[in-house]
């Protein structure tokens, strides 16, 4: 029995020696969706002048990375540029946690090719057929003779996953595509790559690269917001429960006119 | 088959594999290593018939790894493939060899004088077990986040498919031996919309995937699984799980002579989870009938109903503190004494366990690469309610686990 006590009393102070009590500091903590990163870190610079008593981080890593920081309540925020999805869903309410989405901008994914590449326009089977495999030249696009150099986001990334239900309708990106993990990357390997083709956020276009209409379709405010881009989305942060205090008053900001102005400033489409 | 050969086996699969990976999406490759220091203290009889405590154990071990790869072909076609490494396999039949001769000279050894029993432990120091090897088909049915998975997976029954280790310990279902935590099978899961719950139906061998030699189901039974989880608002799962099982043949193959041992086992499981905050409560009703309806007996004594109760609760500290620390907590009862006197496994216990983790080195998605486990636990045998021989005739137990877990995982994109 002595034994047995000795043994209880070793565990009960190694446990109660480790619980020494620290209070956390107040700040605003999110992570997630490298697509919403830009977003983020603006308007979290933009709230922090207006609010200096307010600490946010801004952390990337990848829409699946926030989702999975929020379940294990390390975040405040979880940015994603896709809606969560239900096995997500239900690994968060059976924790207790009620993933409460809020959007904050709307995004067209650009399809972007090297600046001196003629065509125009892709519709979505051309673009399924490229990424696929089936389409290989883009002379079989009424282009160049030029083998087609496909570039894709790495598959844990929102922006691929939401690209893949959209223009590939689930389909498996060919073996030889070259995957990349950001949208910087994609647009910056594609300005250099005379056959390349990529897809990014709207807010990672800039004129290294040109933009091509889908089904005749350009990205810009209009088309995205009415969904006749055939490749439009909204990029979402999402709360345990409805937000409340700080968080809110940041999520408030975001979608404020001061805050979508932000949005617009970053290459992205407003909410209104 | 041998540990050996076993990883011989391993070996040549993977470099078949090899191919096959090439062309894959994305290649996950993960680890997960448990180096576990054990000390227990048992009440045994000494000389006189009285009870005294005695250290029965003391060891370090490297008590599970798992290495696994999964397999991302498209976005609806996945596979996973995981070894189970341990250093104490108990659980590893052998052929052991007897001489029986007094001189103890005489060789070659007459075909009489050599006895050859069936014995557990280890042959070589370590076990390798295959864990799972499936492929999760996603749209071949056509329903919204249904998945057909076929091969070694996981067994959804109770908490067994998604126990993580909290506590020093495996499942309820698993440590009463009620179900495997893995089997051969073909199942179909998925989850709800809305995160409203999970869902599977499967069938499966029904023998788990550790069994070797004469421990292997010798009959041609598959068993059947049904199991539902639900969360109505979040922080609150209920669910219930069903299995029917059978152990051994019927009757015999020739001859037609029926087997009074063979069991038909309806195992019934329910599961509640309260989440709040920084608490997590789980409970777990197991309910084991095992009935056999060859035996001759008119009063049918054989048949048996073992019932169960679990409750973990989990305290997790980390909003409050600049550590991720969780306290843990267990009590289970377990009841098999409705067993005939004479059966070695008619038991009664109850057992506690206190611990706390320290989780640190976290991963991007604040995941610990690293766990640091104490634990304590204390186990009581109804000494009436239980056969003489239970537990290897240890009475009352208490056991201290310290346990350093380490994960690993890489992501190989094509």
């Amino acid at each position: 029995m002595n034994n047995r006590i000795i043994k209880l009393s070793l565990c009960l102070i190694l446990i109660l020696s480790s619980v020494a009590v620290f209070a956390k500091g107040k700040q605003i903590t999110c992570s997630g969706s490298t697509t919403v990163l830009p977003v983020a870190q603006a308007t979290a610079e933009a709230f922090m002048d207006a609010n200096p008593e307010i600490n946010i981080s801004v952390r990337g890593g990848g829409s699946g990375v926030g989702v999975a920081a929020l379940q294990n309540k390390t975040v405040d925020i979880a940015n994603s540029s896709r809606p969560m999805k239900s096995k997500e869903i239900s690994q968060c309410k059976s924790k207790g946690i009620n993933p409460t989405a809020y959007s904050i901008a709307n995004d067209g994914i650009s399809m972007v090719v090297h600046k001196n590449n003629g065509i125009k326009n892709l519709s979505v089977a051309q673009i399924r057929d490229i990424y696929t495999g089936k389409v290989k030249n883009w002379k079989d696009l009424g282009g160049a003779n030029m083998p087609i150099v496909v570039i894709s986001r790495d598959v844990a990334s929102g922006t691929y996953e939401v690209f893949n239900e959209k223009a590939l309708s689930g389909a498996k990106v060919d073996p030889s595509a070259q995957l990349l993990a950001s949208n910087n990357a994609v647009v910056s390997s594609v300005s250099t790559t005379p056959g390349a083709i990529g897809y990014a956020g709207l807010g990672y276009v800039n004129e290294s690269v040109r933009v091509v209409t889908v089904n005749g379709i350009m990205p810009n405010e209009v088309t995205v917001k009415d969904s006749s881009y055939p490749l439009s989305r909204k990029l979402y942060m999402y709360t345990n429960g409805k937000a409340s205090g700080d968080v809110a008053r940041y999520i408030s900001f975001i979608q404020s006119n001061a805050g979508q102005e932000i949005v617009k400033k970053q290459g992205f489409i407003s909410l209104n | 088959m041998t540990s050996k050969s076993l990883l011989t086996l391993t070996i040549c699969v993977g470099m078949l594999l090899l191919p096959i990976l090439s062309s894959a999406l994305e290649t996950k490759l993960s680890g997960e290593f448990w180096g576990r220091w054990i000390n227990e203290t048992a009440q045994k009889k000494d000389a006189s018939g009285a009870y005294t405590d005695k250290v029965i154990s003391n060891y370090l071990s490297l008590e599970r790894g798992y290495f696994g790869l999964e397999t991302k072909f498209s976005e609806s076609t996945k596979a996973r493939f995981t070894i189970d490494i341990f250093t104490t396999d108990k659980t590893h039949e052998y052929q052991a060899s007897t001489i029986n001769d007094s001189t103890q000279t005489t060789l070659p050894i007459e075909p009489a004088t050599l006895t050859t029993t069936t014995k557990t432990g280890s042959l070589d120091g370590a076990g390798l077990k295959i864990k799972y090897a499936y492929v999760d088909f996603g749209k071949l049915i056509p329903v919204p986040d249904m998945v057909l998975s076929a091969g070694m997976q996981k067994v959804y029954f109770g908490t067994i498919y998604d126990w993580n280790y909290t506590l020093i310990g495996k499942a309820p279902t698993d440590e009463y031996k009620v179900a495997n935590s893995a089997d051969l099978g073909v199942t179909l899961n998925g989850f709800l919309p809305q995160g409203y719950g999970e869902y599977a139906l499967g069938v499966y061998n029904g023998e788990g995937y550790k069994k070797v030699a004469s421990s292997l189901k010798e009959n041609t039974d598959f068993a059947y699984l049904a199991n539902l989880r639900l969360t109505p608002i979040p922080g609150i799962t209920v669910g219930g799980s069903y299995m029917m099982n059978t152990v051994g043949r019927s009757e015999a193959l020739d001859g037609g002579v029926k087997n009074a041992s063979y069991e038909e086992q309806n195992l019934m499981d329910g599961v509640v989870r309260l989440a709040y905050g920084p608490v997590d409560v789980w409970g777990e009703y197991i309910s084991k009938a095992v009935k056999y309806p060859n035996e001759t007996s008119s009063s049918k004594t054989k048949e048996y109903t073992a019932t169960g109760l679990s409750i973990f609760p989990i305290i997790s500290l980390k909003e409050f503190l600049p550590y991720d620390i969780q306290l843990v907590g267990r009590y289970d009862t377990w009841d098999e004494s409705d067993r005939i006197a004479a059966d070695k496994s008619r038991s009664s216990l109850s057992a506690i366990t206190m611990g706390a983790n320290y989780n640190f080195l976290h991963d991007e998605a604040a995941n610990p690469n690293m766990q640091l486990q104490l634990n304590y636990t204390t186990k009581k045998y109804d000494e009436a309610k239980s056969h003489s021989d239970f537990a290897d005739g240890k009475k009352d137990t208490s056991q201290i686990n310290l346990q350093l877990k380490w994960r690993f995982s890489s992501v190989i994109a094509n």
